[in-house]
């Protein structure tokens, strides 16, 4: 079970309300007991670049170790020389993103004219997705062009995407684009 | 990024115009503000008061699409008022250069124009060479050819009388912002520029910032700390996936993607080796063929052979003269031209111009696959509104990527920091890295082809495939492949180098095939030493200026400021004694240097000084602009689309009938190419659609929204599209705040909650009231669920820069109604 | 005085809202279902969940045109109302090592409606079953030596945490730097809370609880009567 911040001040004030009201009159001395203990004190720490706007803000991403293993909290790194542990909203809500019940974790499959998405599995959506891209492209394969040049390409597949991605996924993506003759490449920084 | 993110806390005058910093990249202002604390003027320039204009010591408002007029009377106010760095601009650019006879412009048109084709013939703007081929200069910049001359010239029309009519920002603004920024021109003063999309998402998106690169020039503050040309890039690895090129028409490490008349791997080189025959001129793109010969052994590892002109032959190449972008894309696609489409970490059914003509031309396609961590608008386009999927033939393949912070791998920001992220949790559910679905579809394709062959399998068969550990996607791997590697023993400058060991820097790559490198621009980043990117050091460089030399690793070379050698005097000696970047402390004897040592930043090129203590010129020294052709910055730009100088002309939808600008009789940017499908429509000067829009976003949410859409507590900070009017706009329709109303453009139309605000006035321009409103490109209808809200990109048109063909998405036309 | 404060520098707050999300994002809070009411502010008020709320305000001071941001959230009162009010330290109490005025799961048991009336700030918000809540200073950090979510989170320096006396100088340090460009410029009830507030212009102008209201003020006479028949009717309560 996660122990949300609320619950633990339900704990705790339980404990402080006890030991206020012993004794006569109303002495505040007794009340320390509220949340000592961080949410983030027993989890895996890793660090983390925001994945929003490019300044490229550090964040500390604290990981449960045990249970479910799932984000506890993402917070700025004050370690971080740029930003110094600062975020704004969007990187402060890292752990929503991360977290949310709104996220695809299922492959999906539309047919033609289908109104539904069906759900299916990892090998069956890339096999299906391979044997599309190799008929097409082998179909619309363009050796020569009109003035008799070699051009060796497909403009009939056609790609667009992403700065979401990180540096080395780039880069096996443009290769893998190429190696099957798009020149339509495109991606977030022609926007 | 020319300089880098903490570096703007020590410019002296920051100029906020074509972004709004405090709202898209908020951290930002850490910097900004510091700066500011230290007696830095702030300026921001925009149509609208934004959270950024709430901190600006000047704030000037100008009608959207008119930015070349605003600097383009700033640039004649330096000029008429000799406020440049002399010694700069006739040592550093090439304000001293004889432009070539032919050159002219006349009517708005610069010579060499082919009306029929919107192209210009480049070969009208050439320099005049001398007997070596060498530009000639006149250093004192009096020759009336000579590109000070020229620019004096063309300027000389940009009077702020008629700026401001222009532009509707008052001529008493006009004045406060001039001489703020062009008292930077003094020595040892810093003037930066931060800009993004509001400058590139125009018809004259290069130009606008072509116009603020002749300003720095002029004022010397390029290379310096706390100047530079700084674009705020958007998206976190934008920077990266533009390095690796992720684009049509250029291969990683900014090579460019073969032409069809590059016939062979000789010809590709070239064409696009450049020469130069000043000994003085660096002319660092001389390395081509050894950056290139690097890529193809990446791409295809022992298959590339010098015998097979290392596979060059296996990539594919676009003809010469045609583009290949986006709405290029679409505009195929719309036609029913294309069969299938990878949509990967993107939701373009929201993002690009002209969301209508996308959103039917994603129905024209057999296949779709989408990778994304949520649903989006485009993944699920044919269940969007207006549409009826049992006529939507297109199958979509939807694939759950996961998020950043469960995967490792590096990104690289604005400011060119690549930077390394480490996993936290695992992928949720059955979400994957994107580099383990890259990965298991080219093992697919690559096992097909082996079964069933195909025409040209060789690219697909030979792709250098082996970045995997224990089955996985294994980013350490692919790290050190675009490092790259010493592919047999040998002596690089004089230093033995064992086969299979990492390449310590670009300068030892080869083009004989014996080093293989994927990226060059990032050789250096992933070495023997190790993972350059996933530095965490806390110490500054000796000149303290918030370098950070070794937290995180940035391109090229881990040189935190480029163009960082124009930062000092001929004799390398920095214009600015307190905030330097770098400094030549090489022995000195008899009035000579005598040893070779650069101190700070990672210096451009570690030449010696152009000059000695004593004066006299050296002859192993190089220009500082080592990246150009001929050593010099260019405030005369001849390789552009659209002309030398930058030009106004007005959006492709305008309020007005006619170009107001002085012996320009264009509306519109000449080199414009048009679209023509049936639903490319445009309304300019229409009485349907009289008012002013740009598109924009919020600081709450991110690009088109998808990753901040499905996030309640984003969601909660702004959860509707709105329109933003002033309350002369508002009275005049009888509009009242918070009300949903309408907004039409000749396109489309989409249903705003009306925020009715002081921050946006009506203007005057030409003598006539204008209207501006601004709607947010950050909504879509699959999130929030209500299905209620929808992208600005439904009223925006499908029309590009002519260098870029980046979308006019910041200027076009639109009515407001109630609904 | 010892203990902690905070020192919100409203000149230069960007309003990025970093610092409203990291409030829940530290307190686990759920979002607000809102709607764009003309204005960016969200969401309209503060509530049960939403301890912290970045006001907009545009206001045309002297004819130029200003868009203030005021963070809003408790001010842990040097001598909480609230507190007093309340009488009750199983529900609303004092942490000793920094002053935090603390809400527990007791406020349950209280007259909500007459904490919420005498806060001079109206600042806490009650939950249907009548619990109370606002922020508690992020004490679990403090107490371990990190910075309140939102002060961490902020890029500008707006918003500060430290040592009392820190946090005093550091406010009156900025006062008169901030006071050359303008000259309205105030530091909000220094003396009285431990959330010192530096603004630019008219506190009115960015929210009308920005300054402590003076009906509040008057309140500390009532809450001067109530302490003395406090014991009686707590005791009351509790029986």
């Amino acid at each position: 079970m996660r122990i949300t911040r609320r619950k633990f001040i339900q704990v705790s004030g339980a404990t402080a309300a006890g030991l206020a009201v012993s004794g006569l009159g109303f002495d505040l001395m007794p009340v320390k007991a509220h949340a000592q203990m961080l949410k983030t004190k027993y989890a895996k720490e890793t660090t983390t670049i925001c994945p929003y706007c490019a300044v490229g803000c550090g964040a500390i991403v604290h990981t449960s170790k045990k249970g479910d293993g799932r984000v506890i909290n993402i917070e700025g790194d004050p370690g971080h020389v740029i930003n110094r542990g600062a975020l704004c909203s969007k990187g402060a809500s890292l752990a929503q993103l991360t977290e949310n019940e709104n996220r695809l974790l299922e492959p999906m499959y539309r047919a033609p004219y289908a109104k539904e998405w069906k759900q299916v599995s990892w090998d069956w959506a890339l096999t299906e997705i391979a044997k599309r891209a190799k008929k097409d492209r082998d179909a619309t394969f363009i050796a020569k062009n009109a003035k008799g040049q070699v051009v060796n390409r497909t403009t009939a597949v056609v790609s667009g995407g992403s700065s979401a991605l990180d540096n080395e996924e780039c880069w096996i993506y443009q290769a893998l684009m190429r190696a099957l003759g798009l020149v339509y490449v495109e991606h977030q920084a022609r926007i | 990024m020319t300089n880098h993110w903490i570096d703007i806390g020590n410019s002296d005058c920051i100029l906020i115009m074509g972004s709004n910093a405090a709202e898209n990249h908020p951290i930002s202002f850490k910097y900004v503000t510091q700066a500011q604390m230290k007696g830095a003027k702030l300026i921001n320039v925009d149509p609208r008061f934004t959270r950024t204009s709430s901190k600006a010591d000047i704030f000037a408002r100008l009608r959207g699409g008119t930015d070349i007029p605003f600097l383009g009377g700033m640039i004649k106010y330096i000029l008429d008022n000799k406020l440049y760095n002399y010694e700069y601009v006739r040592h550093y650019t090439n304000a001293c250069f004889i432009v070539g006879k032919e050159f002219s412009f006349k009517n708005g048109v610069f010579s060499g124009y082919d009306p029929k084709n919107r192209k210009y013939d480049k070969k009208a703007w050439a320099f005049e060479m001398d007997a070596k081929g060498v530009p000639k200069m006149d250093r004192t910049l009096k020759d009336s050819r000579c590109v000070f001359q020229l620019l004096k010239k063309h300027y000389s029309r940009y009077n702020t009388k008629l700026v401001s009519q222009i532009t509707g920002t008052p001529e008493a603004d006009l004045l406060k912002v001039y001489k703020e920024y062009a008292a930077t021109g003094a020595t040892g003063k810093a003037g930066t520029i931060m800009y993004a999309m509001g400058w590139t998402q125009h018809t004259v998106g290069t130009q606008n910032i072509r116009t603020m690169a002749i300003i720095q020039l002029l004022l010397g503050n390029i290379g310096v700390a706390g100047g530079g040309v700084n674009a705020l890039r958007g998206e976190s690895n934008v920077q990266g996936s533009t390095d690796h090129c992720l684009l049509w028409h250029i291969w990683p490490g900014y090579l460019k993607s073969a032409r069809a008349s590059n016939v062979s791997l000789a010809a590709y080189m070239k064409k696009w080796t450049p020469k130069s025959n000043d000994p003085l001129s660096a002319n660092w793109w001389q390395n081509y063929p050894k950056y290139t010969v690097s890529l193809l052994k990446s791409f295809f590892g022992e298959k590339a052979t010098k015998e097979n002109d290392f596979g060059y032959d296996w990539l594919p190449r676009v003809d010469d003269g045609k583009t290949y972008s986006f709405l290029d894309m679409f505009d195929d696609m719309y036609r029913g031209k294309t069969k299938g489409m990878f949509c990967w970490g993107m939701n373009l059914c929201a993002s690009l111009a002209h969301g209508n003509k996308n959103r039917q031309a994603m129905g024209k396609l057999d296949w779709l696959v989408n990778v994304n961590i949520f649903d989006s608008e485009s993944a699920s386009f044919w269940r969007g509104p207006g549409m009826n999927p049992s006529t939507i033939k297109t199958e979509v393949f939807s694939l759950p990527c996961c998020v950043s912070v469960e995967k490792e791998g590096s990104i690289t920001n604005s400011g060119r920091w690549m930077q390394w992220r480490y996993q936290g949790p695992k992928p949720l559910g059955n979400s994957k890295s994107d580099g383990d679905i890259i990965m298991e579809l080219g093992f697919k394709l690559k096992e097909l082809y082996e079964k069933e062959g195909g025409p040209l399998p060789e690219p697909i068969l030979n792709l250098k495939w082996d970045y995997m550990t224990n089955g996985m996607y294994d980013p350490h791997k692919v790290a050190k492949e675009i490092n790259g590697y010493f592919l047999k023993d040998c002596t690089v400058k004089g230093k033995l180098c064992k086969k299979g060991t990492l390449v310590p820097s670009f300068a030892w790559l080869q083009a004989d095939g014996s080093t293989s490198s994927a990226n060059w621009l990032y050789c250096n980043s992933y070495t023997e030493k190790g993972n350059m990117s996933a530095r965490r050091g806390q110490e500054d460089a000796v000149n303290k200026i918030g370098l950070y030399p070794e937290f995180a690793w940035c391109w090229p070379v881990n040189r935190r400021i480029i163009y960082n050698r124009a930062s000092v005097d001929l004799k390398g000696q920095p214009f600015d004694k307190k905030d330097w970047v770098v400094k030549f402390v090489g022995d000195v004897k008899a009035g000579k240097y005598v040893s070779n040592k650069w101190i700070g930043d990672v210096p451009d090129g570690g030449w010696y000084p152009l000059q000695n203590p004593d004066g006299t010129a050296r002859e192993d020294a190089k220009y500082s602009y080592i990246m150009r052709k001929h050593g010099h910055a260019q405030i005369f730009g001849p390789g552009l689309a659209d002309g030398p100088f930058p030009e106004h002309y007005e959006p492709v939808e305008s309020p007005l009938t006619k170009n107001p600008m002085r012996n320009n009789d264009q509306m519109l940017n000449p080199a414009v190419s048009i679209f023509t499908s049936d639903m490319d429509v445009y309304a300019s000067a229409s009485a349907k659609y009289p008012i002013v829009c740009s598109t924009y976003r919020v600081s709450e949410h991110w690009q088109t929204g998808l990753m901040t859409r499905p996030q309640p507590w984003l969601l909660e900070l702004e959860p509707q599209v709105f329109v933003e009017m002033s309350e002369e706009l508002a009275k005049e329709k009888g509009i009242k705040n918070g009300e949903r109303v309408m907004v039409d453009s000749a396109r489309g139309s989409l249903a705003c909650t009306a925020i009715v605000t002081k921050r946006f006035e009506p203007f005057k321009i030409m003598g006539k009231t204008v209207h501006q409103v601004g709607v947010p490109w950050c909504f879509g209808w699959r999130w929030p669920e209500s299905g209620t809200e929808d992208s600005a990109n439904l009223l925006t048109p499908s029309i590009g820069d002519p260098n870029t063909k980046i979308p006019e998405t910041k200027t076009f036309m639109v009515n407001v109604r109630k609904k | 005085m010892g203990g902690k404060s905070f020192f919100i520098d409203t000149s230069i707050c960007t309003a990025c809202r970093g610092c409203q999300v990291a409030c829940k994002q530290w307190h686990d809070l759920p979002a607000e279902k809102t709607i764009n009411r003309g204005t960016h502010e969200n969401p309209a008020d503060l509530s049960f969940d939403t301890y912290r709320l970045v006001r907009f305000r545009e206001v045309v001071v002297g004819g130029k045109l200003q868009w203030l941001f005021f963070p809003e959230q408790c001010r842990h009162c040097i001598e909480a109302p609230c507190l007093e009010t309340a009488g009750d330290p199983g529900a609303i109490y004092r942490d000793d090592k920094t002053g935090a005025i603390i809400f527990t799961a007791n406020t349950k048991r209280l007259n909500a409606d007459e904490i919420i009336e005498a806060c001079p700030y109206n600042i806490p918000r009650k939950a249907p079953d009548g619990t109370l809540a606002k922020c508690d200073m992020c004490i679990d950090r403090v107490e371990n030596g990190l910075l309140p979510a939102c002060v961490q989170t902020c890029p500008t320096g707006a918003m500060n945490f430290g040592d009392r006396n820190e946090m005093l100088a550091l406010a009156r340090q900025r006062l008169a730097i901030v006071k050359k460009k303008h000259p309205k410029a105030r530091l909000l009830d220094p003396d009285d809370v431990r959330v010192i507030c530096l603004v630019t212009e008219d506190p009115k102008l960015y929210h009308e609880f920005a300054v402590a209201s003076s009906l509040a003020f008057d309140i500390s006479r009532v809450v001067a009567l109530k302490r003395l028949i406090r014991p009686l009717t707590n005791l009351a309560a509790r029986l």
